[in-house]
């Protein structure tokens, strides 16, 4: 029995190898995630292990307020490292400071990042705490107007000891002397952010941290271990700070690092994954489906010799599990190789100069990729392997009865709309109600509809097929016509071999209507809600330099001057984000529907809300609400005003005064400028523009250059998913190659019996081509219409974040099915020119 | 040796003839000589019947004057036109516009009704079907009723009328029936080659069959018996029992 098995694995090597191949796509972006984020991690890890080198403890508040991936914690005041300096066992201590720095380049533009920070840091004059950088070139600063430069800036800008490099800051800009060039161990730079290293003094004046400091570092004494040192400058300090070995400090900002990141790369990379994998599955089906069919003579037969109906199972599982441990094997190593190609990307996208830090391999990956891989596969051809048990004895001895038509029992009505209703319920309550895992029941629920609508979709693929085949039978004639019929005969096949293709048909929908709509409500919100002339924000949203704002305030051309800081704070132990602005002028640049209280309450210091989180919370105007912020801790501001939802003033704003309290760094993220109503567009444009090139990292939009620019940054990240959703497309189109190989193998004597009646070679070709492009077509349709409802039941979700508009691109979808048409005729390229290789005399001649 | 073509006038023309056909399969060890040295003329209008054991080369000798297998050396012309001079595309292009097939099995497309297999080879050619010679046929066949239906819906007897209707659709210089009883019921048969036999007489079609059937031969003018790739005899106005004294002879 296994023998046989074997045999019949060669037997059809071609159709397995491309149920391996999507497999093994499938398995590649599993392992491939998890080697990258480990390596990512270990790197970063390594990276910390370095940059924290020689502090054997450190101080620093203990609340973290997240704001954008980036940790902010209040700075500590300079008495706590008296208090420090005093505790038994230390033999250094000394305080480092953070902040915001953006280095000018010599041609005068700023050092942006991939994302990353421009950081400001200070360095220690203390060599043990100069352990964690690495001086490559020069020395380390000890004027107030010198600083070091990390290496990977140094050189990619061509920065050289002795320059004077002018740095962008929160307060006013300055220029620096270069006084060396330092690295972190072997690497670069850290984590693809910008350095510039002051001396403590400087960095304290330039980073606003006067009299504070945002950690301070501790060298034990000999004899002192460094958590020894860790629990008693615990016992001295007060409960606000917290004090961590060196180890917990570099673990803790590797696992910040990789909770941010790492995190949403993984997340992002797996669903990929699995989206390949679940088209991967419907392959797997359909093959193993085609393969029991081809057999079923000979598993008639076995079953004659008297095989058991668990033997002839055992035949068909044994078979999937060599496909799929070969092919998850294979995905495991093509892993390693996305892994490296990946991190190669990033490294390039990012700007990160990583240290040499090996590939990091774990049993962990082996084990899941195999797991995934095998469990997969074996699922998908568990029905087929049921299906072959029913194959009576009596099969071998019958003839073929090839073209029975198909009958729909009632049962696969039910069970299809059973199961899709299930889908949209585990959908709809994902997306509505919060409530579990969110992200996992609108995920589940989205699988579930797609196996709903596969389970129906055989019902509907005779009559679509018609449909979709009425103009290639008048524009093609007779091949049109064959293949219209030929698409039909068999609709639990078409409809079988269309659903892989809907899958990747619906998410790339999917992903176009959500683009659409994200831009149409972007325009409906800049022409409705934003009054402001301008916009000004760096590329990546990084904060500026509040100056700007002030400077521009200045100008005689402008009306209104708005600058917008971000900041996080904790409601109930909960983070949340809010906005910090100016009450004054922010009527003029924002409009805003305010039922209780005005913006004008503000001016006193404040907090406005937002309507549906004031109802929440059930605050009402005049209130005091206790809030906590990074610094001062929890504080009882009034609420002054209650706005209703405009998708632009967000959930919770702060009167700029009161901001001023509460935070310690103060950069603007966005500044809202209203011209003057007399002055001409071009001259205020002008005056914006003089301004701002001091400004190099700001950049200036009207409104119809922020819609563009929206709609540049859309389309960048959506071509990203297209790409990636090409994949399950192609894996999709091996469907519709091993489908119509296996239409061509049953039909062989009818492609005979035309070619000896008189049908050309190029006639049978075309044949085969229509209907691999009427399956495609299908497959577009029904993921088309699955895709269109995603997006609509998706966009009406997230109504709350600002996204009100559905739109349809229209047009985008057309090339969508045009596009399906297209691969159709690719996929049909192999299978046509073997429909047309096809021997006359052997296919008409009776055996 | 030549299979001298009966009676008839010096003018009669030759639907198709293969002048010293040799065809070959295999070399070495295995080299079968299917047909050896063979020459045939089948006159335009005639009703012809081929004859011979199992693997006797009849149905070699079918293909290769049809056009469907290449021969190894001689010539072969359906008409004026020498098929070893035509590409394969040529050759099929013929095979459409002058050839018409009737096979053991398999004749229908399942896909299609009775009429659209019918008119396939016009439809393959993108022809207008002749609507008043197809009707003519299809009523010639008794199929008018079941013309809607499909290949599965049909007996084997009506399907192969059916194929046989198709194979005069496009009113082909020659017929070529391959076993086209084979699968079939005496009553069936006798059906089928009643129809044959009455195109050859009404409207002058030209029809070769290869046959192992004696009784089906009967209907022929004329039969050619082939053993072992060559043309051993043959017999003009045949009847069963004759044809049957013969085999026995040829057999024996």
């Amino acid at each position: 029995m296994r023998n046989a098995t074997l045999k019949g694995l060669l037997a059809h090597k071609f159709r397995l190898a491309a149920t391996a191949l999507a497999i093994v796509l499938g398995v590649s972006f599993v392992a491939g995630t998890y080697v990258l984020t480990d390596t990512i991690n270990a790197t970063f890890t390594n990276l910390f292990d370095q940059v924290t080198q020689g502090i054997d403890v450190a101080v620093r508040s203990r609340e973290a307020f997240s704001t954008q991936g980036n940790e902010v914690r209040d700075p500590i005041p300079a008495t706590v490292l008296d208090r420090v300096k005093a505790v038994d066992g230390v033999k250094v201590a000394e305080g480092s400071v953070t902040g915001f720095a953006q280095f000018i380049d010599k041609h005068g533009k700023a050092v942006t990042t991939g994302g990353a920070p421009t950081l400001g840091v200070s360095i220690s004059s203390a060599p043990e705490l100069q352990a964690g950088t690495t001086l490559r070139e020069g020395r380390l600063p000890t004027g107030a107007d010198e600083m070091a430069v990390d290496a990977q800036t140094a050189e990619k800008h061509g920065f050289k000891p002795g320059d004077r490099i002018k740095v962008l800051l929160q307060g006013p800009a300055r220029t620096f002397t270069v006084s060396g060039i330092i690295g972190f161990g072997s690497a670069g730079n850290l984590g693809g952010a910008t350095l510039a290293g002051f001396t403590l003094p400087a960095a304290q004046e330039v980073l606003n941290r006067e009299g504070r400091f945002d950690e301070i570092d501790l060298v034990a004494a000999e004899g002192v271990t460094p958590e020894q040192l860790r629990d008693r400058v615990r016992a001295a300090i007060d409960p606000r700070y917290e004090a961590l070995t060196g180890e917990e400090l570099s673990a803790d900002a590797a696992r910040a690092i990789n909770d941010s990141f790492g995190r949403f790369l993984s997340t992002a990379l797996l669903s990929f994954a699995f989206v390949a994998l679940l088209v991967g599955a419907f392959l797997i089906f359909n093959t193993f489906t085609i393969i029991v069919a081809q057999r079923t003579r000979e598993l008639a037969l076995l079953r004659c010799l008297g095989a058991s109906r668990r033997q002839v199972m055992g035949s068909v599982l044994l078979e999937s599990l060599v496909v799929a441990v070969v092919a998850s094997l294979v995905g495991l190593g093509l892993g390693v190789l996305i892994a490296n190609g990946l991190k190669a990307l990033l490294t390039g996208i990012l700007n990160f100069d990583l240290p040499t830090t090996g590939t990091v391999f774990l049993w962990r990956t082996v084990i899941v990729s195999l797991a995934v891989g095998i469990v997969v596969t074996m699922l998908a051809a568990l029905m087929p392997a049921l299906k072959a048990t029913r194959v009576p004895p009596v099969a071998a001895l019958q003839p073929e009865t090839a073209f029975a038509p198909t009958q729909f029992r009632k049962r696969r009505i039910v069970l299809g709309l059973l199961v899709t209703a299930v889908g949209v319920a585990l959908l709809l309550a994902g997306l509505f109600r919060d409530q579990g895992n969110r992200l996992v029941n609108v995920a589940s629920g989205a699988v579930i509809v797609f196996f709903g609508v596969a389970v129906l979709s055989p019902l509907i693929a005779r009559p679509l097929a018609r449909l979709i085949g009425w103009p290639f039978a008048k524009a093609f004639r007779l091949p049109g016509n064959l293949a219209r019929q030929n698409a039909m005969r068999n609709p639990r096949r078409t409809a079988s071999t269309a659903a892989a293709l809907m899958i990747g048909l619906a998410l790339v929908a999917f992903v176009s209507i959500f683009a659409a709509s994200i831009k149409a409500s972007t325009t409906r919100i800049l022409d409705q809600t934003i009054a402001a002339d301008y916009i000004l924000n760096t590329e990546t949203f990084t904060p500026f330099s509040p100056e700007l704002a002030e400077r521009l305030a200045d100008q005689p051309e402008l009306e209104a001057v708005v600058g917008v800081r971000t900041g996080a704070f904790k409601q109930d132990g909960a983070t949340k984000q809010l906005a910090g602005i100016d009450p004054a002028a922010y009527d003029q640049v924002v409009k805003s529907e305010v039922t209780s209280g005005s913006f004008a309450g503000l001016a006193g210091g404040g907090l406005a809300v937002k309507e549906d989180v004031a109802k929440a919370n059930g605050w009402t105007v005049g209130q005091l609400v206790a809030l906590q912020f990074p610094r001062g801790g929890t504080q009882q501001v009034p609420v002054k005003a209650i706005y209703k939802d405009n998708s632009v003033n967000g959930d919770y704003l702060l009167a700029l005064s009161d901001y001023q309290r509460f935070y310690a760094d103060q950069a603007d993220t966005q500044i809202l400028v209203q011209a003057r109503p007399v002055t001409a567009p071009d001259v205020s444009r002008a005056a914006i523009d003089r301004v701002v090139t001091e400004f190099p990292n700001v950049t200036v939009r009207d409104q119809a250059e922020y819609k563009a620019e929206t709609a540049r940054q859309i389309d960048q990240v959506v071509n990203l998913f297209f790409a990636l959703l090409a994949l399950a497309v192609v894996i999709a189109l091996f469907g519709i190659v091993n489908t119509l190989g296996l239409s061509i193998f049953e039909r062989i004597r009818e492609l005979g019996l035309l070619r000896a009646v008189g049908a050309t070679r190029g006639q049978l070709r075309s044949m085969i081509r229509w209907e691999a492009v009427i399956i495609a077509v299908l497959g577009a349709v029904l993921g088309l219409t699955i895709g269109v409802f995603f997006g609509w039941t998706i966009v009406r979700a997230l109504r709350s974040v600002g996204i009100t508009e559905f739109a349809l691109p229209v047009g985008q979808l057309v090339v969508f099915v045009v596009f399906a048409a297209l691969a159709g005729i690719l996929a049909a390229v192999l299978p046509g020119r073997r429909a047309a290789k096809v021997d006359v005399l052997r296919a008409i001649t009776t055996e | 040796m030549t299979a001298a073509i009966v009676p008839g006038d010096a003018q009669e023309t030759l639907a198709a003839r293969a002048v010293q056909v040799t065809k070959v399969y295999g070399q070495g060890q295995t080299e079968v000589r299917a047909l050896d040295n063979v020459s045939v003329e089948l006159p335009s209008g005639r009703f012809t019947a081929i004859m011979g054991p199992s693997g006797s080369g009849k149905s070699t000798l079918m293909h290769c004057l049809a056009g469907l297998d290449r021969i190894t050396s001689g010539q072969i012309f359906i008409g004026d036109v020498e098929l070893s001079k035509l590409s394969e595309k040529q050759l099929t292009l013929l095979r459409r516009d002058k050839v018409g097939f009737v096979f053991q099995a398999f004749n229908l497309l399942p896909t299609l009704t009775a009429a659209e297999n019918v008119e396939l080879p016009l439809a393959i050619a993108g022809r207008k079907p002749d609507r008043a010679w197809v009707d003519r046929v299809v009523d010639a066949v008794g199929l008018r009723e079941r013309l809607g239906h499909k290949p599965a819906e049909l007996s084997g007897g009506q399907q192969q009328r059916v194929a046989a209707a198709r194979a005069l659709a496009s009113k082909p210089a020659i017929v070529f029936a391959d076993e086209p009883t084979g699968n079939l019921d005496s009553a069936s048969s006798s059906e089928l080659l009643g129809f044959m036999r009455r195109s050859v007489d009404e409207y002058g079609q030209t029809i070769v069959m290869v046959t192992h059937d004696p009784s089906a031969a009967s209907f022929s003018d004329h039969v050619l018996f082939l053993t072992d790739g060559r043309i051993v005899d043959e017999m003009a106005n045949p009847t069963a029992e004759k044809v049957l004294d013969l085999m026995k002879k040829l057999g024996g």
